[in-house]
């Protein structure tokens, strides 16, 4: 299924008796009731793998994007009423800067990965700590409280799935912990941030700017407040948005389908 | 600005050292300001990484459609997002990167930490110790790296010999899914043959933070196309690197002006 479509409800489950296997393409399965699929004995798969560096790739694309106000400077390049670029129009560094990743599983580390490269500074915060090795490799520092890295980021990236504990992560509080001048970052699930607050936030410079490559709902009411503030950059949820990844994305898919069908152990099944 | 020319220098006759914010010193008659007697100064430090920066953000940005994404997401007609709207992966792609000097070199070490693949093409080819710590492969001939980049990243300083570098034959060997970006001046391209290559799809797409001129007319056919990126100089606009310009000029200004050694003369 793509897009979470179509719905997987009570309905459709009867109606489909011989129903075996949904496959689902992308990592997020939050869309789907695991416990009543469970229940007709339907497996469910995803494909964990093959969107981490796709979606890590965005991640970067949208904290340079939103740090360098390239969508701004794209606007005044291109519009009719430029007539000179002014020298005092400045973006902020990334180079150099702090990146606090929250949520440090594969798409998270391929982040810490890109993001060391720049000579960021890179925290963590996660369930569990990474061992030595895998931190050291990027340069992460562990943050056990989620506070302290909200407090010494200049970026904060989310990089969690949604579950009933990642629901609404980032709300008020958080947003107030940040510095003024930090971005936040979403490639997770727009439901791990509190939409409302971050509108608040976001107007009144409690932080920065934001870059979203996910809301909710997808896509935002055409009249919400988020699509009105200059210090906004959204994305149409473009993380595994590319011919190779959607390939293999399918390759997947069609391998667990067949694994389900004949009764064999299934690939990338979720449990 | 202010235009350095022969006038303004009559004018200033105790001038010594014409200190410039940034690293390009193309618009400056380098041989008539030394006749003159007066040192120029630059800033090479200030500026690598930055421009390195904006160079990866302009190569992420088009290969992923980022500018037209946001329109989508933004736009008073989207009612849905279309399953079937793809841009382009950069792990495992092809970097060719003409020119690899300071910010040429920032550029290699950031994309190496994406998978990419990493060509590139310069006067002079750089110690292997340098080569290897960014997976660096060096290409004699330009069109071997133009050949085989699914990305080309122009890094050169303008001179005469880098000037309209990439022209209708240049852009011709490139692959027609590869993506041209450039960071350095706007007159290393043959700007008339890219909007031909542009419009004819002979390459898939370009990201340029530099034109000629800046801005460009209101009425270009650059300005037109929706396979273009377009930046407004943005390279060094950044808090950071405006300081450390003015630091780094003061520096080299005050060296001229105290009679010692000077960090970054031109």
């Amino acid at each position: 299924m793509w897009y979470h479509k179509p719905v997987i409800n009570e309905e459709l489950l009867q109606s489909l008796p011989n129903l075996k296997i949904v496959a689902n393409s992308g990592v997020g399965i939050d869309h789907l009731d695991l416990k009543l699929l469970s229940s007709y004995g339907v497996k469910v798969s995803n494909t964990p793998f093959v969107v981490s560096t796709d979606t890590a790739d965005l991640g970067m694309a949208l904290m340079l994007a939103s740090s360098r106000r390239l969508v701004e400077g794209y606007q005044m390049a291109v519009s009719p009423d430029t007539e000179y670029f002014p020298a005092d129009w400045l973006g902020a560094e990334v180079s150099g800067a702090t990146l606090g990743i929250v949520g440090m599983g594969n798409i998270g580390y391929k982040v810490a990965e890109r993001a060391k490269a720049f000579e960021m500074k890179i925290l963590y915060h996660n369930r569990n700590q990474r061992n030595k090795e895998e931190e050291s490799s990027v340069g992460a520092i562990y943050c056990k409280k989620i506070d302290d890295l909200l407090r010494q980021s200049d970026f904060v990236l989310l990089s969690v799935n949604l579950t009933p504990q990642t629901c609404r992560l980032i709300g008020k509080r958080e947003l107030e912990l940040m510095k003024p001048t930090a971005t936040l970052i979403n490639i997770s699930r727009g439901l791990v941030v509190d939409q409302d607050a971050l509108v608040e936030a976001l107007q009144n410079r409690v932080i920065k700017a934001a870059a979203l490559d996910v809301t909710y709902p997808e896509p935002l009411p055409r009249d919400h407040p988020l699509l009105q503030l200059r210090n906004v950059v959204i994305t149409p949820h473009i993380g595994s948005a590319t011919k190779k990844t959607r390939r293999l994305m399918m390759e997947n898919m069609t391998d667990s389908i067949e694994a389900g069908l004949a009764g064999l152990p299934v690939p990338n099944e979720v449990l | 600005r202010p235009t350095i020319d022969r006038e303004l220098l009559e004018s200033l006759p105790n001038l010594k050292v014409i200190g410039n914010s940034g690293v390009g010193v193309d618009h400056l008659d380098l041989k008539m300001i030394s006749k003159f007697g007066v040192k120029v100064t630059n800033t090479p430090r200030a500026v690598a990484d930055p421009t390195a920066d904006i160079g990866m953000a302009l190569m992420l940005a088009s290969a992923r459609r980022l500018v037209e994404g946001c329109q989508i997401a933004v736009s008073p007609e989207t009612k849905h997002f279309a399953v079937d709207w793809l841009g382009v992966e950069l792990t495992g792609a092809t970097l060719g990167i003409i020119g690899m000097g300071s910010i040429g070199y920032k550029v290699a070490r950031r994309a190496t930490a994406f998978d990419m693949r990493i060509l590139y093409h310069n006067r002079n080819r750089r110690r292997k110790e340098e080569e290897e710590a960014v997976g660096a492969h060096y290409c004699e001939k330009m069109e071997d790296l133009l050949q085989q980049s699914d990305f080309v990243m122009l890094v050169v300083n303008l001179t005469p010999e880098t000037h309209k570098l990439i022209g209708k034959k240049e852009l011709e060997l490139m692959k027609p899914t590869a993506t041209l970006i450039n960071i350095s001046r706007g007159a290393v391209i043959d700007q008339d043959a890219l909007v031909e290559a542009l419009q004819n799809k002979v390459i898939r797409a370009a990201a340029l933070d530099v034109t000629y001129p800046e801005p460009l007319p209101r009425d270009h056919p650059l300005l037109k196309l929706n396979n273009i990126i377009i930046t407004p100089h943005i390279g060094t606009a950044t808090v950071q690197a405006l300081h450390m310009m003015a630091e780094e000029a003061i520096a080299n200004m005050l060296a001229v002006l105290n009679g010692q050694p000077i960090p970054s003369e031109v």
